[in-house]
């Protein structure tokens, strides 16, 4: 079954980004071991640990982290937009066969929303209010349609694990820039007392540290920008309407966000890239452009 | 023995584990999709029910209202006697979409009264009534998903050897009647 492939693909490539990132850390701490003049061994006995321990809580609190990030709340069934929302939650849900997630709200004005999670059962489908207001009923259908697909093809796994993971790791790799930074500076003349050997090291895990925030990067574009033409496939199938996510692609489009609000780390989780720049069609840009997906699904 | 039995013997014994592992398969699938139809069936009864729990309230509300409108009144009360007395798969889905039909009438009867489209408690029961029948439609859509799912598996080589053995036969999809499909026209 393709469904179970792409499940098992999921869970493979989830296992992947952590055991790299697991050895991207350790190699960061190992590399400033180095520049600091530990010996290898007490580099090791300090970064393995950490670096595990980093992952499992960095994994363990990425659906947290990626809520905190957004600034997204549960959703109030109160308030009758909201409750037109988890509505609209709950019939995907059954379309797909899927427990209902937790419906969560993000205050802004901006037509996004984002799916996160590990697994099925705890998993959550936010949207922002600009999304609630703006879209009607089959706009709305279309674009939790597009989340539940994510849900059920276990992408949220991925994304959700790697912006937790990856997203942390950018934060600690700007800290140790800048701690270096400094260390530079006071340092300067002991190293330069010692030569040349130690100036390359030196160099090397500057280059390294530099790195390491575009590696991180590198591996959340990979993520997510091939699982967006699938998502909005299956999520045109589940409501058996392209032409509800369409308009609803074209309503985003329309509407360039002015300020996008949120963290950078969470932007590959969204529907469509909160940030301008990601408009274009780049290498750079973790989505595929808008309009090849309105196309596409207008040829449904 | 002679090498060329022993051969043999490996050579069935390779075959016959083959073959099981193939069953057991396909055993399993075959049962996970059987479920997944109950399961979805039991999904859209649940929500049946619902619905016609909630009828009483709506008829409570309109009441006061519509007092003129009787022969709409009815129609809502009758279909939903049919599906709460319907008895196979197909039989409640007819009497829903007869429900869905008077309920569509009642609705834009509503229209050209203000004071109940002012009362909050029809706009909820509006909403929810209106939410059931869209769950309805869904789960419906995942009953023959699950359905198609099943019986691609039962009717195609060798899930159709292994679903004579077990016994299994084709399931029937949830058809939408005919009536339904239109618009129901409303006249003043």
């Amino acid at each position: 079954m393709l469904v179970e492939d792409h499940i098992r693909k999921n869970k493979r490539d989830t296992l992947i980004i952590c055991i790299f990132m697991l050895l991207l850390l350790f190699g960061i701490i190992f590399a400033i071991g180095y520049v600091l003049g530990a010996p290898p061994i007490f580099s090791t006995a300090i970064g393995l640990p950490i670096a595990i321990a980093y992952i499992l809580i960095t994994y363990s609190f990425s659906v947290q982290s990626v809520l905190s990030a957004a600034g997204a709340r549960p959703a109030n069934p109160q308030n009758r937009d909201e409750k037109i929302l988890i509505y609209k939650v709950e019939e995907m849900a059954l379309a797909a066969g899927l427990p209902t997630p937790t419906v969560y709200v993000q205050d802004s004005r901006d037509i996004n929303a984002f799916a996160t999670g590990k697994k099925p059962e705890e998993a959550v489908i936010c949207a922002t209010t600009g999304a609630i207001q703006q879209l009607n009923k089959e706009e709305l259908e279309g674009v939790i349609g597009h989340e539940m697909s994510h849900i059920k093809n276990r992408d949220i796994l991925v994304m959700t694990v790697t912006v937790g993971v990856v997203g942390a790791i950018a934060l600690i790799a700007e800290i140790v820039i800048r701690m270096l930074f400094w260390g530079g500076i006071s340092g300067g003349g002991r190293s330069n007392r010692k030569g040349g050997g130690n100036a390359i090291i030196l160099i090397l895990a500057i280059i390294f540290i530099i790195l390491a925030p575009i590696f991180s990067r590198l591996t959340y574009f990979a993520i997510s920008r091939r699982r967006e033409y699938l998502a909005d496939a299956d999520g045109a199938y589940l409501t058996r309407n392209p032409e509800g996510l369409a308009r609803a692609l074209e309503k985003i489009k329309a509407d360039l966000p002015d300020d996008p609000k949120g963290s950078k780390t969470v932007a590959p989780l969204y529907i469509a890239n909160p940030f301008k720049r990601a408009l274009r069609n780049s290498i750079w840009s973790t989505h595929p452009p808008l309009d090849e997906r309105i196309k596409r699904l207008r040829s449904m | 023995m002679d090498p060329i039995w022993l051969i043999l013997i490996f050579i069935v014994v390779i075959i016959v584990v083959f073959f099981l592992l193939i069953y057991w398969g396909f055993y399993n699938r075959i049962i996970r999709y059987e479920n997944r139809i109950d399961n979805s069936w039991a999904q859209i009864d649940v929500q049946l029910k619902r619905r016609a729990d909630l009828i009483p309230n709506l008829m409570e509300t309109v009441k006061g209202y519509m007092k003129h409108e009787r022969e709409t009144l009815e129609n809502v009360t009758k279909a939903r006697s049919a599906i709460m007395s319907a008895k196979t798969p197909q039989d409640s889905i007819n009497a829903d979409n007869m429900l869905t039909g008077a309920l569509k009438t009642l609705f834009a009867v509503a229209e050209s009264y203000p004071d109940l489209k002012a009362n909050q408690n029809f706009l909820n029961l509006q909403d929810e009534l209106t939410h059931t029948e869209d769950k309805i439609a869904y789960s419906r859509q995942h009953f023959n998903d699950s359905v198609l799912a099943f019986n691609n598996t039962i009717e195609t080589f060798p899930g159709n050897i292994f679903a004579r053995w077990m016994g299994k036969k084709e399931r029937l999809m949830l058809q939408i009647p005919e009536a339904s499909r239109e618009v129901p026209k409303v006249s003043f």
